[in-house]
């Protein structure tokens, strides 16, 4: 990059201006909707205002191109101050920004993307950087291209775990395409924040991260041109001294104004004063960028060939799906895989090993993981895979919940689920991703019960919109479904069905196994059993569970490894009490399981084969005695 | 104790020959279960033995002593190594070991309280200092005791936000009474952690964030004992000490190497193995541990009640969310071991009524909602405060993990998650709690309350007080009108049924905002001479499948849920699956779909189908079909 030129005192003038310009917007635009947060806006003015008019190059009508510089305002409930930028930059109407928070209005509380220049929603704090870091990662590594990205985060937010691990993160893989700028403003919700105006803190624990890290006043558009025209080989941090309120007499600096409007005629007041600093209505346009971002396609991506396994095989879903995903990036290759430090257990390893460049190691650190793969796949610029164990999931909920407010297409593959892994005990038993996958909007929950459907539900999810879960199981199970089979999402298969069958059971995974082996079982004792596997819980192919249902009487047994909460009993339950006659008997893991070998807990939880047998005929015996 | 004499050289030899002791039992007992992390264990050999038998003051035959030092093990796949310290410290059975991850056995996998010397189970990395600094937050400022608190971390683990999340509230909290203890052997599970062996930038790390840091060689048992004995002398600071240590250590060819992660010693090697790590033994010297010193207050937490009764009128409008405030504060007076937490939402939670009247007693855990569970975890342990933690409830997503760890930790934990719902308003989705029910219904053990009026949300803060296990208070965001009498009783697992009549034509269920809702449709549709029963859960788990039924069957078996949640995993599947068994009911479910959006609250609760309107409107059709 160019050496920096400093503006000259017009240019400069010019950008104070647009600050408050953008002020004067974020107060009008909050008293207008009686709710907003414009005291965390104008701390910001000088930032945005040289990021959005000095700095950053993108192309005000197209928010969208590939190429644009990139910003995320990670300080979300800052979003007035972001719409005011739009407006000020041409693409926003100056009127819009008055129906702000409106029903109608695109111009929500939080940014979204139904504003196209939103590509990650926030809100929840501490989230922006990790997408941030995606985008950065993506720019540098995978697009190879010219645009930077910009994180705006507030000091509040920076308690937040997830932001240190992307600091570590962002460090680590050197991304130089990467600025952050914490707007110091000292004031938190209800609270000063803990380190208030220690900015020789802040510096001191980015630098120790990995970070180069400027302190300058964040209301002085000189020190903060100078500071993004500084560029090393390793992120940049700009810690930018603010004042909360600043403009706003009387309220700058002060305690209980967060997220509270000014009234009406105080805002009045207070604009009129704020516009008697403005010396010239003229507006700036940005620079250009740069465009040299890739044209790529990562639609329809198909497996080159079907699946390869044999009837009978025996085949943990959890390596079908890295053998799986090994071969899929093979037919595109902007489909990418990341873990947190777990590839050898969830088989994520066999993509990396095809394709190291693409793969991305994000240690032990979900959230910032999940993060990473949402800002990845930001703009359609890649296919994202992240896998960890199932249950560590958990701990990116806020962020997938994010996710589907982004409406982010990214995959999720969550090995280990159940107490179907035996030794290592109940901290690394999924017992509730399914619950919580389900509780996410728009999502899609894959739970594949051999390889063949493993590897499917891999290629289905690349080309499905919204957050896609895939559960994967550690034990080795045998492949029921031959090479062609074809499956859909919301479509169950049943595996196993005759004329005589008296009761349906619904099992996925380990527990469809052991409903086989039942079916087996009591096949012996001349009671006849339909077993359904699901294939996706969500959505659930509640057609084809009724049809059978109905065939059997109204007797539906769910099994699951899973607790009874939110999982494939409920989800079967939810679907068809409202339907005359229909019964469901719901097996399974009731409390805190413990550590022991993978048959002895299913025994112990009772989901296995015996417990279902035993299902079964209550089931059937419980009905001839109501005849 | 600054001026006991360091320990001599036989008394030093006598740790290293624990540490190898220690090592050696790891190796036997991995092996017996054919799993486990031999060489995780083996890193930190030194580290537990200078801990166990040099710095902590403990009574080893009761573990779970009041006055005890306590003990983390954060990275808690080394369990073998924390048994076999149990061991050497005479609690556990040398023969017990060797039943290691075996079902009928409490030496799982990763450590859990089914142990008495385990106060917060282990396992999910990351979350152990949080609970660590709960406990040395107790232990200064509600105990005031001088039981002090240490906490053993894996590098691995370092990457997880949560421990800056601690170690920034260690030192904001100027907990002195904490150690860290990181144990940088440099590998993590698949390849080398990200800073491998540099201990100078773990170093710079830990004091940016306000730590006094010593840089340690790990397997050095007397520079673990100099900066151990230098922590208990430093004031006003958590002290951090980073051990540089090799994975595996001791164990010929497998030392510092990569891919043995929780990998057993083969069978056929164990033994030659063992016998070169016994050869270094020098002495049996049996170690005692230090005794505590035993000042730790004597109190009470049981049978908490509140002093009166709540202070509302039937038809004042009230806030759930205001009313906990109002209910924590009493509750504080009536018990002075409760104690509150917020993540600085505490004006919007309202637990900043409890801080103006019991200020030593809130916990401002600042915008880290991970660490304020874990730090409310920690400061429940052993009993020793009532705890009540509270941010926006859809933020307690961010600590779904900390919470399932709760669980299993058996923790008596309660949270209480404002701002549920599309009744929020303009806020937009990202403050809305859309799958908070969900979450903490599939919490084990949980207890949901989610009150509809200001005394039953008072009873709620009450009989969770004195509940057990983890306790989750669903509030909302607008003021609703008291439906209740100030004297009406409310249990666990009790509905009640706010509306009955003998011509109840359908059940609908509600809780919170569309409880209200309810009501408002039944005043409506008895205008047009149609009856309905509105119940209202009180709690959504344990739920009063009993009432539900009998209503169910009352009013031709029809029933409508109706909640301010999305579909699954709420009340809708709750009753749905609580009824599921019975044939002939069917039921009808109206919740939040797809992601909402910014709007006033009755334009949301209206254009996503769970105001009054709609509830008529499906009242109406389900007698049509």
């Amino acid at each position: 990059m160019e050496a920096y030129h400093k503006p000259d005192q017009q240019a400069l003038q010019a950008l104070k201006d647009a600050a408050n310009r953008l002020r004067i917007s974020s107060i009008r635009a909050t008293t207008a909707a009686g709710s907003g947060h414009p005291t965390s806006c104008c701390s910001a003015a000088e930032i945005m205002s040289v990021l959005f008019f000095h700095t950053m190059r993108y192309k005000a009508k197209d928010p969208r191109n590939p190429s644009n510089d990139r910003f995320v305002l990670s300080k979300g409930h800052a979003a007035p101050i972001l719409y005011a930028a739009w407006a000020e930059a041409g693409f926003l109407p100056e009127a819009e920004l008055l129906n702000l928070r409106k029903i109608d209005s695109i111009l929500e509380g939080h940014p979204v993307p139904k504003q196209p220049f939103t590509d990650v929603a926030t809100g929840s704090l501490g989230q922006g950087l990790g997408a941030a870091c995606g985008m950065a990662y993506t720019g540098k590594y995978f697009d190879k291209a010219s645009y930077r990205v910009y994180c705006l985060l507030g000091d509040g937010e920076l308690s937040e775990g997830s932001i240190w691990e992307a600091m570590a993160f962002a460090g680590f893989y050197k991304l130089d395409n990467l600025v952050a700028i914490l707007d110091i403003n000292r004031l938190g919700q209800s609270d000063p924040t803990p380190l208030q105006h220690h900015v020789e803190i802040y510096q001191k624990r980015c630098e120790a991260f990995g970070w180069h890290a400027l302190i300058v006043d964040g209301h002085s558009v000189e020190e903060l041109c100078k500071a993004f025209g500084q560029t090393k080989n390793q992120p940049t941090a700009i810690i930018a001294r603010t004042l909360k309120g600043k403009g706003i007499s009387g309220i700058e600096d002060k305690e209980n104004w967060h997220g509270k409007p000014l009234p009406k005629n105080m805002a009045e007041h207070v604009i009129q004063e704020i516009d008697g600093k403005i010396q010239s209505k003229k507006k700036l346009s940005p620079a250009l960028p740069e465009e040299d971002a890739p044209v790529i396609n990562i639609r329809n991506i198909k497996m080159s060939s079907a699946p390869d396994y044999k009837l009978g095989e025996k085949m943990a879903t959890r390596k079908a799906y890295g053998l799986a995903l090994a071969k899929l990036g093979h037919a595109n290759d902007r489909v990418i895989a990341l873990d947190g430090d777990t590839k050898n257990s969830t088989f994520s390893d066999l993509f990396r090993k095809e394709h190291p460049s693409r793969f991305i190691e994000c240690y032990i650190a979900e959230q910032n993981m999940v993060s990473i793969a949402v800002g990845c796949a930001t703009r359609d610029r890649t296919v994202a895979f992240a896998s960890a164990f199932a249950t560590f999931f958990t701990r990116a909920f806020d962020q997938i919940r994010m996710a589907a407010i982004s409406e982010s297409n990214i995959n999720l593959c969550g090995s280990h689920c159940g107490v179907s892994i035996g030794e290592d005990g109940p901290s690394q038993m999924g017992l509730e991703d399914l619950c919580m996958f389900r509780a996410v909007p728009n999502s899609t929950v894959f739970y594949p019960s051999d390889a063949v459907s493993a590897e499917k539900a891999v290629e289905i999810a690349a080309n499905t919109k919204g957050v896609c879960f895939i559960r994967t199981s550690r034990p080795e199970n045998e492949v029921i479904y031959s090479s062609n089979e074809d499956f859909q999402i919301g479509q169950a298969k049943v595996v196993v069905k005759s004329k005589d069958d008296q009761v349906t059971v619904v099992g996925a995974g380990v527990t469809l196994h052991e409903a086989l082996a039942a079916a087996e079982q009591l096949k012996k004792e001349k009671i006849y059993i339909r077993v359904i596997d699901p294939f996706t819980i969500k959505p659930l192919d509640k057609i084809t569970i009724l049809e059978n249902a109905r065939a059997t009487k109204g007797r539906i047994i769910t099994v699951e490894d899973h607790y009874p909460e939110g999982g494939i009993g409920e989800a079967v339950s939810g679907a068809l009490v409202g339907e005359p006659g229909i019964t469901v008997t719901r097996l399974a893991v009731s409390h805190v399981p413990r550590s022991g070998k993978p048959a002895e807990l299913l025994k112990m939880f009772g989901i296995d084969k015996d417990a279902i047998v035993q299902a079964v005929k209550v089931a059937v015996s419980k009905s001839r005695n109501a005849e | 104790m600054s001026g006991e004499p360091r320990p001599g050289p036989s008394r030093l030899q006598a740790l290293r020959d624990a540490a190898n002791r220690l090592r050696v039992r790891s190796l036997r007992a991995t092996c017996a279960a054919g799993s486990g992390h031999p060489t995780s264990c083996c890193s930190a050999a030194e580290i537990l033995a200078v801990l166990f038998f040099q710095a902590m003051r403990y009574q080893a035959s009761r573990p779970a002593h009041p006055s005890n030092d306590r003990f983390v093990l954060s990275k808690g796949h080394a369990a073998p190594l924390l048994y076999a310290a149990w061991a050497e410290a005479g609690f556990l059975k040398e023969p017990e070991l060797l039943n290691l991850r075996k079902i009928d056995c409490d030496l799982e996998g990763h450590p859990t309280p089914r142990l008495p010397f385990v106060d917060v189970a282990t396992g999910s990395l990351g979350q152990g200092l949080g609970a660590a600094c709960g406990m040395a937050y107790a232990g200064k400022y509600f105990d005031k005791a001088s039981y002090r608190v240490f906490c053993l971390l894996g590098d691995g683990e370092a990457s997880e936000g949560s421990v800056w999340e601690a170690l920034a509230f260690g030192s904001h909290y100027r907990l002195d009474n904490l150690v860290a203890i990181v144990d940088v052997n440099r590998l993590g599970q698949s390849e080398a952690a990200p800073l491998c062996h540099d201990t100078a930038v773990h170093r710079r790390r830990w004091e940016a964030f306000g730590w006094n840091t010593y840089v340690v060689d790990g397997h050095a048992v007397e520079e673990l004992d100099e900066a151990l004995w230098q922590a208990a002398q430093v004031k006003g600071k958590p002290t951090a000490i980073v051990a540089k240590t090799y994975k595996g250590r001791g164990i010929p060819g497998v030392e510092d190497a990569e891919n043995w992660h929780g990998k057993p010693m083969p069978k056929d090697k164990v033994e030659s193995i063992i016998g070169a790590i016994q050869s270094r033994i020098q002495t049996h010297e049996v170690l005692v541990p230090q005794p505590p010193i035993e000042d730790v207050p004597q109190i009470s937490i049981a049978g908490i009640c509140m002093p009166s009764p709540p202070e509302y009128a039937i038809g004042d409008k009230v806030a759930t969310r205001k009313a906990y405030g109002v209910a924590l504060a009493k509750l504080g007076g009536a018990n002075e071991r409760v104690v509150a937490l917020d993540g600085d939402t505490k004006n919007s939670t309202f637990s900043e009524l409890f801080k103006r009247v019991h200020p030593e007693r809130y916990i401002e855990c600042y915008i880290a909602e991970q660490n304020m569970v874990s730090v409310a975890l920690g400061c429940a342990a052993r009993d020793r405060a009532v705890v009540f933690a509270s941010t926006f409830a859809a933020f307690f997503t961010r600590a779904f993990d900390h919470i399932r760890m709760g669980a299993i930790s058996r923790t008596n934990l309660n949270l209480c998650g404002s701002h549920c719902g599309v009744s929020i308003g303009e806020d937009g989705p990202s403050q809305m709690a859309l799958e908070d029910i969900a979450m903490f219904r599939a919490i084990p053990g949980c207890t949901v309350f989610y009150p509809s009026d200001a005394v039953s949300a008072e009873r709620a803060v009450c009989l969770a007080a004195n509940t057990k296990g983890i306790c989750f208070i669903r509030t909302s965001r607008p003021e609703t009108p008291v439906v209740y009498p100030p004297e009406e009783k409310f249990e666990i697992g009790q509905a009640k049924v706010v509306r009955n009549s003998d011509a109840d034509r359908v059940t609908v269920i509600g809780a919170g905002v569309t409880l209200h809702e309810a009501l408002a449709a039944a005043d409506e549709l008895a205008k047009q001479g149609t009856r309905i029963r509105v119940i209202d859960p009180f709690t959504i788990k344990p739920l009063d499948a009993a009432t539900i039924i009998t209503s169910a069957r009352a009013t031709g078996g029809r029933i409508i849920t109706v909640e301010d949640h999305y579909r699954e995993g709420g009340l809708g599947e709750a009753v749905a699956a609580a009824v599921s068994g019975e044939p002939g009911i069917v039921l009808q479910s109206l919740a939040v779909s797809g992601v909402p959006r910014s709007g006033k609250p009755a334009e949301l609760l209206d254009l996503f189908g769970i105001n009054a309107k709609n509830i008529i409107a499906a009242v109406k059709s389900t007698f049509a079909n």
